[in-house]
């Protein structure tokens, strides 16, 4: 892909989906759970689903998904029913 | 042996000791309970409360974050900011209570005894039983067991600041009699038990 269809691509994504869903770190979460909820919430590879989740775990938090606020706040509340700490924001306020 | 296994025609089933039983189906109990006390509100004349009738289309009138730690816990703010945080617990509260409910449900039927299963007479350490696990029902069973492994954490002070040592050494270094070191057990197994089912999925 051309660096300049990357960079236009990027900005249509800014400006279309200026919300995202944040996953915090929590203890309490096993490791492969939190990897298999990404994978079912989110139909993530196991390669991208186990990165994220080591995301959380190492730095305390990761983007797992953006979008309209409407779509970020249904997958906070899907998050919430598996027990996992999901937020949203705006993407510039991360 | 306990835990979830698949069984020769590719079943799930698991297989807990009577009195391991006990302890799920009375943790799934509060859960249950916990989870279903949801604020009075309004009473009106037909003894419904204004509550009742908001639920009834899936909105709270209650909207403030959980006093209670535990439920804090399980039903956690979406939002940095209150006004929104609020807004958002006013629609989806009510839901994510009921799903939560749902799922210790699903657990709690499954490990209930069938009268021909259990007798009162025999010995809680030998007596086991074994089911199957319906087929969907795999992550009501992981998501049900997080709640009550989060339900516990909150009791046995397992928060989610970075700097706390690992908890185990905590428990293990207590001394027996501590109530705490029983609660960190139960806390343990059930991880372990997620685990158990996870390996299988």
């Amino acid at each position: 892909m051309g660096t300049l269809t990357e960079t236009e691509a990027k900005s249509d994504l800014r400006a279309d989906r200026p919300w995202v869903c944040v996953v915090w770190d929590d203890p309490v979460n096993l490791m492969s759970y939190v990897t298999h909820v990404f994978i079912l919430l989110f139909g993530f590879s196991k390669e991208k689903a186990t990165e994220l989740m080591m995301k959380v775990h190492v730095e305390g938090k990761a983007i797992v998904n953006s979008g309209t606020r409407e779509e970020m706040e249904l997958d906070v509340q899907r998050l919430h029913e598996y027990g996992l700490w999901a937020t949203l924001q705006r993407d510039d306020e991360i | 042996m306990s835990g979830f296994l698949r069984s020769g025609d590719e079943k799930i089933i698991i297989t807990l000791s009577s009195q391991e039983a006990h302890v799920l189906i009375n943790l799934t109990e509060q859960i249950i309970e916990l989870l279903g006390e949801e604020d009075g509100g309004l009473h009106l004349s037909d003894g419904h409360t204004v509550d009742d009738l908001m639920r009834m289309v899936g909105i709270s009138t209650n909207d403030a974050p959980p006093i209670d730690p535990v439920l804090l816990r399980l039903l956690p703010s979406a939002y940095k900011d209150a006004e929104q945080s609020a807004e958002f617990r006013r629609y989806t509260e009510h839901g994510l209570r009921e799903k939560k409910r749902a799922n210790a449900m699903t657990i709690r039927e499954a490990l209930m005894p069938q009268d021909e299963d259990w007798d009162n007479d025999s010995p809680l350490d030998v007596a086991h039983i074994t089911t199957v696990i319906e087929v969907g029902d795999e992550i009501s069973w992981l998501a049900g067991m997080n709640d009550i492994r989060l339900a516990l954490a909150v009791r046995l002070d397992i928060g989610v600041e970075k700097d706390a040592k690992p908890q185990h050494e905590k428990y293990e270094l207590m001394v027996e009699s501590d109530p705490m070191k029983a609660v960190y057990a139960v806390y343990a197994w059930i991880g372990w038990l997620q685990e158990s089912l996870l390996k299988l999925l």
